[in-house]
């Protein structure tokens, strides 16, 4: 029964073709994966390049900014100098102003001694 | 093999190996029938046998280079036929219990033997648990014995002798279950 049991699960189970085209299907899949395997390696550098170049880019941008803020800092401080430059020269001649008002009349010197 | 099969075979691989695509067709060919088998027997379902199939062949594609020899080719082929379809077996939360729908066209081609006996044969080994299922296919059909067998599938002999020894049980028992008692068959009764 062992034998038998055995012989008829090798006829059973001989190889059976695989459906037609089954070979080029193959072939296809594999020069497709091919294809992409080396373009996939020619482009590598391209996103190590992206992203170094927009890296760069806001490295630029930044230092552009930096740069525009110290300028625009630098005009105000000096707009501002100014302005307290004049706030002062007129402050100093209303001083000036009032302390002449406010001075009383001085007369003038007699010679008795 | 003859010597001069052999030589062939070495040929196509080496050639396959240096980037030869028609030499990489004619191993796929030389090899289609084992592995599709294989994986036809393990899936119970051609659509899933074919996907299988192929992506056994696409990896051997990639995997040229490591492969020494003719030997070592079918001993590769198998090995991974094996492994994924254990993988996708365990995956699926359901197991195919009924055998192939459209069995006898394919049976035709045993030339001796019982076709129905042989279905039923190869329906009650597509109830068998994925290991077991492998274990048979790789003893009957790729005639291996249970030694070549462990190698390929990376486990114990004597869990391979124990899957071998349980499963001629089960299925002798199955097949003498069936005969005792015939079921009426019908149209839509599964072969």
């Amino acid at each position: 029964m062992s034998d038998d049991l055995e012989k008829q699960l090798r006829e059973a189970l001989r190889h059976v073709d695989p459906p037609p085209g089954f070979a080029a299907r193959v072939s296809a899949r594999t020069q497709s994966e091919q294809r992409h395997r080396w373009l996939a390696a020619r482009h590598r550098w391209v996103p190590a390049t992206l992203a170094a170049s927009v890296l760069l880019s806001l490295l630029v941008a930044y230092g552009w900014q930096l740069r525009h803020e110290r300028e625009q800092g630098l005009a105000a401080r000096q707009q501002l100098i100014e302005a307290l430059r004049l706030t002062g020269e007129k402050l100093d001649l209303a001083y000036r102003g009032v302390q002449d008002a406010s001075k009383p009349a001085v007369p003038p010197d007699t010679g008795d001694t | 093999m003859t010597d001069g099969d052999a030589c062939s075979a070495c040929d196509a691989l080496a050639r396959a190996r240096s980037g030869d695509a028609a030499a990489f067709t004619t191993l796929v060919r030389r090899h289609q029938r084992a592995v599709y088998s294989l994986a036809l027997r393990m899936l119970s379902d051609r659509g899933k046998a074919e996907d299988l199939a192929q992506e056994v062949f696409i990896r051997l594609h990639g995997k040229l280079a490591l492969v020494q020899s003719e030997t070592h080719l079918l001993f590769w082929l198998r090995q991974v036929t094996s492994r994924l379809a254990i993988d996708r077996l365990r995956r699926e939360t359901r197991y195919e219990q009924l055998p192939l729908p459209q069995d006898l066209p394919l049976a035709a081609e045993s030339s001796s033997g019982d076709p129905l006996l042989q279905q039923q044969l190869r329906g009650l080994i597509a109830q068998l648990p994925a290991a077991a299922r492998a274990v048979v296919l790789l003893r009957y059909q790729e005639d291996l014995d249970p030694s070549e067998i462990a190698q390929v599938l990376e486990m114990p002999v004597n869990t391979v002798k124990s899957h071998l020894k349980r499963s001629l049980e089960r299925l002798r028992e199955r097949l003498t279950g069936e005969a005792a008692v015939p079921a009426p068959r019908t149209d839509d009764a599964p072969l």
